[in-house]
This record gives C-alpha cells, sequence and structure tokens, in this order.
C-alpha cells in the first residue's frame, strides 16, 4: 500500500502554492533551522539536516554543506521537529464495538481511507496515527498508518492488541482464559506430536521387519505395495493450527505483539497486575486522566516497572480538594514513559495538543519528556520506534516545521514533510 | 518525639523501656514454645519477617483489660507479644503512641460501599476508595459487605477477604404464613436427614453396603444452619415474631440471627434462651402497637435489656455505608456514637465496646483473628487519643495486618481539627504542582525570611 514517490509528486504539484518550497524529488536536500528538535539528543541550535532519498543521513550543528546540494533555510525562530505521532486513535473510524474477547479483530479492516480528517491531521502535524478497535473486553489489534496526502496506508499491522480490564472478576478472567488457552493448545500440540513420533518410530520398525522379510519370503507382493505407498507419503510433522484468538496470545508471548491495557483507576492497575500473575509479555497502559482520578495511588509501581502510559495532557484534581495534580509529570518523574494523545479525539482536539502539552510543561513536566511523549514513546508504541518518532540519522524524513517554540503558545505547524517530500504548507523562501 | 514513626535500625533501640535488662525481660503472654520458635526463626531466615510495634500506650485488648504504657509487637501481621519491657528485633516498624490508647479495630457487622466494587470482593475491590478511609478514620478495621467479611486493607488486593460467607438470609415473618410454613418443613426435612446421616454412620459400620441417605429435596442453607455451618439471619422486630424465630431456633438446635429486634427487650429471656445474636441499632424507634396492652415499641434499654439475658448485642448504626449527608451523624462512621447510646440505655461500657468488635466478629465467623487483641490474632488496631467511646475522641493511626493504613495526620480528612503537635498539616505538600512551581514556592519562602 505504499505510493510511490511520483504519485506523490504529482499530487503536490497541485496541492502546493507558488512560492513553496522548492521539490526535492527524492534526491538529497538539506535544511538549515536555527533550532531543531531531535528527541533523540535534545534541541539543536543552528541544526544542518541531510535528508536522501526520505531518510535522514546526517543531522548536526553548523555541518558543512557539499555544494550543489539544494538548501532550504528555515525563517529565524522556526523549528522543526519530528511528526506527531498519535498512538491511540479512532478519528474517521465509527460504530461501536462488543464487549467480549475477540483478540483476532482488526482496526485496520474498518477505515476509512479516503476519510478527509486524515487529511486535516497530516496539516495538524501528524505523521503517524495509531487507530484501535473500539469495544470493551478484547476489542482487537490497533493498525498503524502512515498518513499521506493521498489518505493513510498501513504503516505496521498489527501495531497492538488492545484490552480493555477493569475491576471484575469475568474481566481478569477474560485475560487469564487468554493464556490459558495457548497453554492448552501447546499441550494438545505435543501430545499430537508424541504420538506422531510414535507412528514413525512404528513405521520404522515395521519397514525394517518387512526388510527382513523380505529375504525370506517373497510372497505377499500385494502388502508390500500398499507398504511402500504408507512409506512414500512425507514424512513431515504438520503442527496442528492454533485458534486465531490463541495465535494472538502465542504472539503476545513470544513478544511479537505488545498489548495496550486500558484502566481507569487505581485500584484497576493492582487487579491488571493481579490477573497478569506470572506471564510475561509487553504491555503498556492507558489511562484517561478524569478530572479525580487517583492515580498517584500507583504512580511509583507503574514508574518502577517503566511501563508506557498513554494520556492526555491534562491536569486533575485531588479527590474531594479543587487543588490540581499534575499525574504526568509525577508518572514520567516516577520512571513511567508517557506518550500524549489529544484530549478529544477529533481533528479540532489533534490541532490543540501541542497546546495541551505546552500547559502540561508550564505545570511542570520536563521539556524532554513531553517532546518524547508527542513524537518517539508513541512511534515505540506502535512499534516503529526503529525507523521513525526523531531526528536522527536512519529514520524516516517525517518532519514538520513550526513558526515558534513547539510549547509556547501561539506556534502553528507551518509545513509537514514525508519522506522527505513537503506535503503540506510551505516554507518562505 | 511523641507520636512519630520510628524506624529502629541500630541496636540502641532495641529495647523499649531500659529501666530493665533484657534477661529480665517477661512478656505477660507469649504465643510459642521454645521448640516452636526455633522452627520458625529457621524459617523466617529465608523470609525475613514483618515487625512492627506499637509502644507506650495504654493498651486496651477488647475484652476488658488494660496495660497502661504498654507496648505490643507483631510477627508478619499476627500479634507475638503484649506487654512490658519487650525485646524488639532490629528493624521494627515502631508506632510510638506514648500517651495514646490502643484498642482493637472496630468490626461493622454490615457495611456497603467500604470495598467499592461489586459482589466478588476479591477481583473487585478498590482498595484506594475514599470510604474506606473515612471507615479507618471512624475505627473500622474489618467489615461486612455482600455477605464477606473483609479487612480495610488500603492499597492491596491480595488477602482482605478473610470469610466468603458470613451468613445465610432466612425469610421468617408473620406477614407471609406460607413462607413461614415452608421454612419450617425446610429444617423438618433437614433434621430428618441429619438423624437418618447419623443412624447411617453407625449402620455402615457393621453392614459397609448400606446406602447413604438420599439429600434430594433437602435446602442446602437449612442443612447447612443445622450443621452450624454458617449462621441464619433474621430480620424481625414484632416481639410474636421474634418469639416465633426463638422457638424456631430452640426447636431445631441452632443460634439464630436477629436483625433489628426492635421488640426485643420484651421478650429479652426468651431470646437469650434460645442463643440468640441481637444486631441492634439502638437509635431506631418504632411506636408501639395501640391496640395491644402488652409491652412493645422500641426503647432505648434494648440493647441492655437483651444482653442482661444472655443475649449476644451486635450494634450497628442505621446507614451501613459512609453518609456525608442526609442520615450524617447516624451513619457507618458513627459507630461508636451509636454504640454510646447503648451505654445510656443502661448496657455496660465494655459490652457495648463488645457489641462493635468481638460480637460482630463472631457473628462474621473471624474471631479467631480479629475483635480483640490478643497474642496469635491478627494486628489489627486502632490508636485514639481518648477513651474510643468518647464523641471528641479522633483516631489517630489505623493498623492492619501490622500496617499502617490510616494516618490523621496524612489524611485530608481531620489532619486540620486538634492537629498532632509535630503534625505538619499541610496537605498541600501531597499535591504535585511541578517541579518548577515548587521552587518558586521556595524561593518565596526564603525571600520572607
Amino acid at each position: 500500500m505504499h505510493f510511490s514517490p511520483w504519485t506523490i509528486l504529482g499530487s503536490l504539484a497541485l496541492a502546493l502554492p507558488a512560492g513553496a518550497a522548492p521539490l526535492t524529488g527524492g534526491g538529497p536536500v538539506v535544511l538549515r533551522a536555527s533550532s531543531a528538535e531531535t528527541v533523540a539528543n535534545g534541541t539543536l541550535e543552528h541544526a544542518v539536516i541531510l535528508v536522501e532519498d526520505g531518510v535522514i543521513t546526517a543531522v548536526g550543528e553548523d555541518l558543512p554543506v557539499e555544494r550543489g546540494i539544494p538548501i532550504i533555510d528555515l525563517p529565524p525562530g522556526w523549528v522543526v521537529m519530528p511528526g506527531l505521532i498519535n498512538p491511540y486513535s479512532r478519528v474517521a473510524m465509527d460504530g461501536k464495538g462488543k464487549s467480549d474477547s475477540r483478540p483476532q479483530a482488526q482496526a485496520s479492516v474498518e477505515l476509512y481511507a479516503s476519510h478527509d480528517d486524515y487529511q486535516d491531521l497530516l496539516e495538524a502535524g501528524f505523521t503517524t496515527l495509531g487507530q484501535y478497535p473500539a469495544g470493551t473486553g478484547i476489542p482487537g489489534q490497533a493498525v498503524a498508518l502512515n498518513l499521506g496526502p493521498d489518505g493513510p496506508s498501513v504503516a505496521l499491522d498489527p501495531a497492538y492488541l488492545k484490552i480493555v480490564l477493569n475491576a471484575s472478576s469475568s474481566s481478569k478472567r477474560m485475560l487469564r482464559d487468554g493464556f490459558e488457552e495457548v497453554d492448552e493448545y501447546l499441550e494438545k500440540e505435543a501430545k499430537n506430536r508424541e504420538k506422531w513420533d510414535k507412528e514413525q518410530e512404528k513405521k520404522k520398525k515395521s519397514k525394517k521387519k518387512d526388510d527382513d522379510d523380505e529375504k525370506d519370503d517373497k510372497k505377499d507382493d500385494d502388502e508390500k505395495e500398499e507398504d511402500k505407498k504408507k512409506d512414500s507419503e512425507p514424512d513431515v510433522y504438520v503442527p496442528l493450527v492454533p485458534d486465531p484468538e490463541v495465535q494472538v496470545f502465542m504472539h503476545l508471548r513470544d513478544g511479537t505483539l505488545s498489548a495496550l491495557v486500558s484502566i481507569d483507576n487505581a485500584a484497576e492497575y493492582l487487579h491488571l497486575v493481579d490477573a497478569i500473575g506470572e506471564e510475561e509479555f509487553a504491555w503498556g497502559l492507558r489511562v484517561p486522566l478524569t478530572r479525580d482520578i487517583n492515580l498517584y495511588e500507583v504512580t511509583d509501581k507503574i514508574g518502577e516497572r517503566g511501563l508506557r502510559v498513554v494520556v492526555e495532557p491534562s491536569l486533575t484534581l485531588h479527590p474531594g480538594t479543587m487543588r490540581q495534580r499534575n499525574l504526568s509529570s509525577e508518572l514520567a518523574r516516577a520512571g513511567a514513559k508517557l506518550c500524549f494523545i489529544p484530549r478529544f479525539d477529533s481533528v479540532s482536539g489533534h490541532e490543540d495538543l501541542l497546546l495541551h502539552a505546552a500547559e502540561i510543561v508550564a505545570a511542570g513536566l520536563e521539556r524532554g519528556a513531553a517532546l518524547r511523549a508527542l513524537t518517539l514513546e508513541p512511534a515505540e508504541l506502535l512499534g516503529l520506534g526503529e525507523g521513525r518518532g526523531s531526528i536522527e540519522e536512519g529514520k524516516r524524513a517525517d518532519l514538520i516545521f513550526l513558526d515558534g517554540d513547539p510549547f509556547e503558545v501561539g506556534t502553528k505547524v507551518r509545513a509537514v514533510m514525508l519522506d522527505g517530500e513537503f506535503v503540506t504548507g510551505e516554507v518562505p523562501q | 518525639m511523641r507520636s512519630k514513626w520510628i524506624r529502629q535500625t541500630a541496636l540502641g533501640l532495641g529495647l523499649v523501656s531500659l529501666f530493665s535488662l533484657p534477661v529480665t525481660a517477661q512478656p505477660l503472654y507469649t504465643s510459642v514454645d521454645d521448640d516452636d520458635e526455633e522452627e520458625e526463626e529457621a524459617d523466617s531466615e529465608e523470609d525475613s519477617p514483618e515487625w512492627f510495634a506499637v509502644v507506650g500506650a495504654d493498651i486496651h485488648d477488647g475484652r476488658g483489660g488494660v496495660l497502661r504504657g504498654a507496648s505490643l509487637l507483631a510477627k508478619d501481621g499476627k500479634i507475638e507479644e503484649i506487654g512490658y519491657d519487650l525485646v524488639l528485633p532490629e528493624e521494627t516498624e515502631v508506632l510510638d503512641a506514648s500517651g495514646y490508647r490502643v484498642y482493637p479495630g472496630l468490626v461493622a457487622v454490615k457495611s456497603s460501599g467500604l470495598f467499592g466494587g461489586s459482589t466478588d470482593l476479591e477481583d473487585s475491590v478498590d482498595p484506594f476508595n475514599q470510604d474506606m478511609v473515612l471507615a479507618l478514620a471512624a475505627g473500622i478495621t474489618t467489615a461486612e459487605q455482600s455477605n464477606q467479611a473483609a479487612k480495610l486493607k488500603r492499597g492491596e488486593i491480595e488477602g482482605l477477604v478473610m470469610n466468603p460467607k458470613t451468613s445465610s438470609s432466612i425469610s421468617f415473618r408473620s406477614s407471609d404464613p406460607k413462607g413461614k410454613r415452608t421454612q419450617r418443613e425446610r429444617f423438618a426435612a433437614a433434621a430428618a436427614y441429619l438423624r437418618a446421616y447419623r443412624q447411617w454412620e453407625e449402620d455402615v459400620k457393621k453392614d459397609k453396603e448400606l446406602k447413604e441417605p438420599s439429600k434430594s429435596g433437602i435446602d442446602s442453607t437449612a442443612l447447612a444452619v443445622l450443621r452450624a455451618e454458617v449462621l441464619p439471619w433474621f430480620s424481625a422486630d414484632e416481639r410474636h415474631d421474634l418469639l416465633e424465630i426463638a422457638r424456631l431456633a430452640q426447636e431445631y438446635g441452632f443460634r439464630p440471627v436477629i436483625e433489628g429486634c426492635g421488640e426485643g427487650w420484651t421478650v429479652a429471656d426468651e431470646l437469650g434462651r434460645a442463643g440468640a445474636y441481637a444486631v441492634v441499632t439502638p437509635r431506631y424507634r418504632r411506636a408501639r402497637s395501640e391496640n395491644l396492652v402488652r409491652a412493645g415499641g422500641s426503647s432505648i434499654e434494648n440493647a441492655a435489656k437483651l444482653h442482661a439475658a444472655g443475649v449476644q448485642v451486635a450494634i450497628q448504626p442505621a446507614s451501613t455505608g459512609v453518609s456525608l449527608g442526609g442520615i450524617v451523624g447516624r451513619d457507618i462512621m458513627h459507630l461508636t456514637i451509636e454504640a454510646g447510646f447503648a451505654i445510656r440505655g443502661g448496657l455496660s461500657e465494655q459490652a457495648a465496646f463488645e457489641a462493635i468488635t468481638i460480637v460482630p466478629a463472631r457473628l462474621l465467623g473471624v474471631a479467631h483473628r480479629v475483635g480483640t487483641l490478643e497474642v496469635g490474632k491478627d494486628c489489627d488496631l486502632v490508636v485514639t487519643d481518648g477513651d474510643i467511646m468518647h464523641y471528641q475522641t479522633f483516631v489517630q493511626w489505623a493498623v492492619v495486618d501490622g500496617k499502617e493504613v490510616y494516618d490523621k495526620a496524612d489524611e485530608l480528612f481531620f489532619a486540620h481539627i486538634r492537629p498532632r503537635p509535630e503534625s505538619s498539616i499541610a496537605p498541600e505538600s501531597k499535591v504535585d504542582p511541578g517541579e518548577e512551581v515548587v521552587e518558586e514556592i521556595e524561593e518565596v519562602k526564603e525571600s520572607a525570611d
């Protein structure tokens, strides 16, 4: 589902107004900015970024530029940073889910690729989007999308398994049962294998016997014919095929899939840990920061595990009071990895994400943690951390250009570069 | 250092009293033989036990005894010793409660909402529930909810349910004569079955071929009650209902629990003879029936008269939940106040205290673990700044399973009312404004200095 560069160019020729930044056409191009938020290596002043074939190949301060490479000089005060990534959205999707366990369900089959919202998100600075299946219980697998001018394309499917846990025995059992079914399958499979092995042994023995008999007796030709037929069957063991929902839990166990568990309060975190028990798999948390949530009771425990936590950049109230708490900051300081998602899962919510993140930074969250929460951590959550989420050599040139500090009120996303191509906005030359 | 947590790390504080030598230390109660102790020590080397001690307090053991200025030592949540001059192991978490009083945690015979969650407490409890904090502030450490007896363990979801089925409710009231007959028939059938079963137990020794009597058609609740596996829970106020329950209980030989028991004082003797438990609300009021000549209606003396007749009295407030409006003052946060009204009616203070500790514990089937402070029982206690039955008294600390679960100075609710001398009542400090704001505040403070 990837586009060829030519289709992008074609559409861009129409989309970009005159006076926009030159199209690079896939050749090398250098970006020079007075400031770049690399996310991985802090803020660079007088940053020089070399982009070749849609990939960042060099980053540094005041790097010399080879003659002949086109240079795009950003206006003074502009900042370049990695494209925003929302790992947890249902924008442009509709429908309600169910409340049972259907881990094999996929969000990717319910996408409306031609929905206008994707273009609006791109213009708001989002370059990658994670979309999750609706419902409670175990609603299914999320998909990671590349946003592009021609609509979204699949970056990774599945990206993670969404699980909704609440404090009840049925909900906890749902999670336990998932892994128990894997155990049952493995046991069945082992027995099947054993049985097959024994049959093979028998066959070998009978064959040997036949060979011995052959020397003495050559009468029963018909029988031999049959035996030969049996022997000619390929001696390759075919394992039992697990049910699709069992497969999903097997992937959780072998580490090829991670889980994002949605909880609503501190108690549910304890119940989640209790339900997981000895089971080992990669999991993160989604916690809606509601008005007076008591998550502070378990921030230390979440931090100890270094969990990735998906939250809105919102201040909450200490229960029973009107005193504000900055749970994002508390989580980050305890050692958790934050992922920020818009307060409202709508286009305007996405447009406000930077502003709301700025509020949290103003209220005490460390700047670096906030930047990571908008880019690298969501990329990691989606399983795309190797190729995007920061300005580093070897990563995709998914960049956004801001006309000021990202956490300054009034800063706007002025242009977006995807895979080394400007897809929206303009850079005045 | 009055009343402050001190983490004991050095040998220096190993002895609580400096006036006596460890050799002469004689705990008043000891739980284990020397042999056992050695074994336990061997075990404990693998996973070091958690020690907890309250020192210097007037310890009310809940059975009428008071040890002035004594200490209590708990190991892994169980009371190890109560007495004077205890040798505290290193690493003991010590609560210096000099000048305060220690009581067993109160037991709420019924509650709602303290554990949050739904009927399956173990899997749905919210141990950060605000009502739980408020109940601890009221001195309650054990409560019934959804027919389960559980501990108010804060921040933990494991090990809170002590009895998964506390009672079986039985409907037996004069307004439903048919239902009453059905109940009688159930008990009769269950009793007949039990007789047949016992006979079979004897006979089977001689003839191994004999078949066990059939259980079909036998009501499992009635059978469990007759086997004393579960307490039958009746709800009745009227004199003739109470009498019928007493007769039923005597006929079939079980101990009934009667909730309400409003006119119990008029038939206290009968209830006492039936070995009944009464769950009463002393502030409950009902009018006497005007068309009857006999005594009736509610009486302030109800609890006292029932107790005098040998009925085990438990006290519950009008509302079993935490009510912050409407019925405020008569909710579960006012268990001691409710008991105070029984005292006004003539019940002794000791009996009134037992009515909110050991009697409910017996009713819930957990009297072997909570309800009094005794060696071997759970270290569930409250530390108060006065007589626990006094309306001015505050719970300063609550301890469950040898762990502090409530500290008045640390919670928003009562920290500001008569604060402890050393308590820095700054609930603001619990709220995290972020590093920069904290720095700013400190700068302002410095400039003010």
